[in-house]
C-alpha cells in the first residue's frame, strides 16, 4: 500500500537502493590494513614499556612499599629494644632503693621550694638541664643538697643528651624521675583523663614520679606500638596492584602461526570376512544348437535353446583393504563362489538303442570341448541318427564354482561416524573351478578348467553399497549389497555358447582394523 | 562465495591472516559502500574502511553469535565513520535549521532509474550533517531520538537536518528529470 505521505516510500527506495550496495575497494586498502596488522603484531613482540604509565605506577608503588616497609622494619627494631628496656626496668624495682633517700631529700627540698621545682620543670623543657635552674645558695648551704644537685645535674644532662626513645635510661632508677616536660606530658596524657590539666607539681614529685615511671615507660611503649600498628601495612593481597598487564615476549598470534597439528593419518589396514547369500545366474545362451537339436528344431519349427534361471547361491568372502584417505579405500579379496542355477528348455535327445539321453546344454558342452577325456568319459555325445528328440522342458541343475579375486575401490561417506556408507566399484577375476551340470539322465557332469570348455579366468565388473556399523574402534559390522556381471564370456569358444554370469548378493561380515 | 561464517570468525579470532583476508573479501565491498555514503570522497572512505577493519580484527573476539555478523560489521563501520567525521569537525555545530523548502511537491520518484554511483554522489554532495543524519535515518533505520543520542544533538536538530537532506535530494532527483512514470526526460538525452 502506498504511503500517502510519500515519506516511507522515499526512505524505502533509498534503503533498497543503497542498503545492499557494494563497491570494490582498491587493493591499496587491504595492503594498508595488512601493514597495520603486521605493525600491531610487531608491537606485541617488543613492548615499549617506558611509554606505559601503568608500569610507572607500578614502579612508584613498589618504591613506596619499599620505603614504608623499610621504615616499619626499622621502627620494629626500635620497639623491640624499648620492650627489652621496659622488661629490664621491671626486673630491677629495688635498684632505686638506694636512691630513695636522695629522692626523699629531693622531695623534701622540692616541698620546701616548690618554686624551684617549678623552675626545674620549666627550665628542663627549655634547655634540658635541671642543674642550671637549681638555686646555687641552697646547694651551697647543704652539701647533700649539692651532691644531689650535682647528681641531678649530671643525670639530667645525660637525659637531655640522650634521645627520648632510649628505654634503658627511661627505666633506670637513677634517671627515671627526670623526664623532659614533653615526656612527662606524654606520660600524664596517657595515664590521666584527657581533660585533666597537667599539674607541674606532679611532674617533679619524685615519689609519685617513681611510682609512675614504669607505667609511663610501658605507656610510651604502648603508644608507640599503637603508632606502629597504625603504620602496619595492609596485607599484600589488599593492596592495589597497578601492574595488571603482562607483557609476553612472544608474538601474540604465535599460536595461530604454530604449525598445525599433523592431519589425522587416515591410512588404515583392515581385514574382513563375510558370507554372501546371492542369486547367481550364469546366463548361458546357446547360439548355435548342436546338429541333432538344430535338425529337430528345423523340422518342428521350434527353438531348441533354453534359458538359465538364477538359483540360491552363496559366497564366502575374505578381504584385505587399505584406507587411503579419509574417504577412499582400496580392497582386495579372495572369495569362493558357489553359484547355483538351473537350465530349462531345449528338450533332450534319447538314444533308442542305448537309452542314453542328453539335453541341449549337455550336447552343446560336448561339442565345444577340446578335451578327449571329457568327451569320452564325462560327457559322451549321442549319435544323432539313433536318437530322437523329446520336447520336454526339463530343468536341470547347472552349478558353478569360482574362485574370485576382487579388486575394488571404495568411497566412504561419514567415515568417522558410527554408521558409514561405502560405495564400491571394481573388477573381479573369476577363476573357474568347475561346473556341475545335471544330465538328462540325472547324472552330474562335472566340467573342470582342464576340459577346455570354460575359460579358466574371466573378468567381471562389480559394484555395491556397503553399510559399515562401527562396533568398536577395531571392529565393524558390514552389510554389503553387491552386483557382479561378467564382462567376457565364460566359455572359451564363443561360436555356439555364451555365458555372462551375473550375481546379486547381500554380504554379511565383520571387519577388523589394524 | 561459499564460506562458513563461524569458521571465518574463529579464524579471525586466532588472527589467521587468511581468514582476515577472506572476511575482507566477503564483506569489504558492502562496507566500502557504507564508507562512501558517510564520507565526502573516495580517499576518506578508504581511510574509514581501513580503520574499521582494524577495529573489526581487534575486537572480533567480542563478537557473539547472537546477531548476524554482517550487522555487527556494519555497526562498526558506521561508528568508525562517525568518529572520522567528528575528527574532521564535520559534525561540529550541528544546529537546528529551518526546513529547507525547495518548492517542489513530494512526488514518487523511482530510484531504479539511477545508477548506484549516481545516488551515492547525491548523498556525498549533501552538507555533512545532513549526509550523516540522512544515512542514519533513511538507510540504517535509526530513529531520530537514537540519532540525537548518538550524535549528541537534539532530536529536533536531527529532524530538521533530515528534512533538509530530503529536500536537497528531491531537488537533485527532480533536476535529473526522472520521475516515477519511468520516463527519462534528462536534458542530456
Amino acid at each position: 500500500m502506498m504511503d500517502p505521505s510519500g515519506i516511507n516510500n522515499f526512505e524505502d527506495q533509498w534503503k533498497k537502493a543503497l542498503d545492499e550496495a557494494s563497491e570494490t575497494p582498491p587493493p591499496s586498502v587491504w595492503a594498508g590494513i595488512e601493514a597495520r596488522l603486521d605493525r600491531d603484531d610487531d608491537d606485541d613482540i617488543i613492548p615499549l614499556w617506558w611509554r606505559s604509565p601503568k608500569l610507572w605506577y607500578a614502579a612508584a608503588s613498589i618504591a613506596a612499599l619499599l620505603l614504608v616497609g623499610g621504615g616499619l622494619w626499622y621502627s620494629n627494631r626500635t620497639e623491640v629494644s624499648d620492650k627489652i628496656a621496659v622488661e629490664m626496668a621491671a626486673k630491677e624495682p629495688s635498684s632505686t632503693t638506694g636512691k630513695n633517700e636522695i629522692q626523699k631529700e629531693m622531695s623534701g627540698q622540692t616541698d620546701k621550694k616548690p618554686e624551684n621545682a617549678q623552675q626545674i620543670a620549666s627550665s628542663h623543657s627549655e634547655n634540658g638541664k635541671i642543674g642550671k635552674t637549681s638555686d646555687s645558695n641552697t646547694s651551697a648551704e647543704n652539701p647533700e643538697q649539692k651532691y644531689l644537685e650535682n647528681s641531678v645535674s649530671s643525670s639530667s644532662e645525660r637525659i637531655s643528651e640522650t634521645p627520648i626513645g632510649s628505654g634503658k635510661q627511661l627505666a633506670d632508677g637513677k634517671n627515671n624521675q627526670y623526664f623532659t616536660k614533653n615526656e612527662s606530658a606524654k606520660v600524664k596524657k596517657s595515664l590521666l583523663p584527657e581533660n585533666k590539666t597537667v599539674d607541674s607539681e606532679e611532674l617533679v614529685l619524685p615519689a609519685r614520679m617513681h611510682f609512675n615511671v614504669n607505667e609511663a615507660a610501658v605507656a610510651i611503649s604502648e603508644e608507640r606500638k599503637i603508632q606502629v600498628d597504625f603504620l602496619t601495612p595492609n596485607q599484600f593481597a589488599d593492596l592495589d596492584v597497578y601492574m595488571q598487564k603482562r607483557y609476553v615476549f612472544y608474538k601474540a598470534d604465535q599460536k595461530a602461526e604454530e604449525p598445525l597439528p599433523a592431519p589425522k593419518k587416515h591410512t588404515e589396514y583392515y581385514a574382513a570376512v563375510g558370507l554372501m547369500p546371492a542369486t547367481f545366474n550364469p546366463d548361458v545362451k546357446i547360439k548355435d544348437a548342436p546338429m541333432a537339436f538344430s535338425q529337430m528344431a528345423a523340422s518342428r519349427q521350434k527353438a531348441t535353446t533354453g534359458t538359465s534361471e538364477a538359483g540360491n547361491s552363496y559366497a564366502i568372502q575374505t578381504q584385505g583393504g587399505m584406507r587411503l584417505s579419509k574417504h577412499w579405500s582400496m580392497e582386495m579379496g579372495i572369495n569362493y563362489l558357489k553359484g547355483n542355477s538351473r537350465y530349462e528348455g531345449g528338450g533332450y535327445l534319447l538314444d533308442a538303442t542305448s537309452s542314453a539321453s542328453a539335453n541341449v546344454l549337455q550336447s552343446a558342452l560336448n561339442g565345444i570341448s577340446t578335451s578327449q577325456d571329457y568327451t569320452t568319459s564325462k560327457n559322451q555325445p549321442l549319435e544323432a541318427a539313433n536318437a530322437f528328440y523329446i520336447d520336454v522342458n526339463k530343468k536341470v541343475n547347472n552349478d558353478y564354482q569360482y574362485l574370485q579375486l576382487p579388486v575394488q575401490a571404495g568411497f566412504t561417506l561419514n567415515p568417522d561416524k558410527k554408521l558409514s556408507y561405502s560405495l564400491l566399484g571394481g573388477m573381479m577375476a573369476n577363476f573357474f573351478l568347475n561346473n556341475q551340470l545335471e544330465s538328462a539322465s540325472g547324472q552330474t557332469i562335472t566340467t573342470t578348467a582342464e576340459d577346455g570348455v570354460y575359460r579358466s579366468m574371466n573378468w567381471a565388473a562389480t559394484t555395491g553399497l556397503r553399510l559399515n556399523y562401527r562396533l568398536s574402534s577395531k571392529w565393524k559390522a558390514n552389510l554389503t549389497g553387491s552386483y557382479q556381471k561378467a564382462v567376457s564370456s565364460g566359455f572359451k569358444a564363443n561360436q555356439s555358447l555364451e555365458s555372462h554370469p551375473y550375481l546379486y548378493g547381500v554380504s554379511w561380515g565383520f571387519r577388523y582394523s589394524f | 562465495m561459499i564460506f562458513n561464517e563461524q569458521e571465518l570468525v574463529n579464524g579471525c579470532k586466532q588472527r589467521n591472516r587468511f581468514s582476515q583476508k577472506q572476511l575482507y573479501d566477503v564483506f569489504g565491498g558492502k562496507l566500502f559502500a557504507i564508507c562512501m555514503r558517510y564520507t565526502k570522497n573516495r580517499s576518506d572512505a578508504e581511510d574509514v574502511l581501513q580503520d574499521a577493519f582494524i577495529k573489526i580484527y581487534e575486537n572480533i573476539s567480542s563478537f557473539r553469535n547472537d546477531s548476524p555478523l554482517e550487522y555487527w560489521l556494519k555497526s562498526i563501520v558506521v561508528n568508525t565513520a562517525l568518529n572520522h567525521l567528528r575528527q574532521q569537525k564535520y559534525l561540529k555545530d550541528l544546529d537546528d535549521i529551518e526546513v529547507y523548502e525547495n518548492g517542489i511537491a513530494d512526488r514518487e520518484i523511482t530510484l531504479g532509474d539511477f545508477q548506484m554511483q549516481q545516488l551515492m554522489g547525491f548523498i556525498q554532495e549533501l552538507p555533512p550533517g545532513c549526509q550523516v543524519i540522512f544515512n542514519l535515518y533513511a538507510i540504517e533505520g535509526y530513529q531520530h531520538n537514537e540519532i540525537a543520542q548518538k550524535l549528541g544533538i537534539s532530536e529536533g536538530t536531527s529532524k530538521s537536518q533530515y528534512s533538509r537532506a530530503r529536500g536537497i535530494l528531491q531537488q537533485k532527483l527532480n533536476r535529473e528529470k526522472r520521475f516515477d512514470d519511468g520516463s527519462v526526460r534528462n536534458k542530456q538525452l
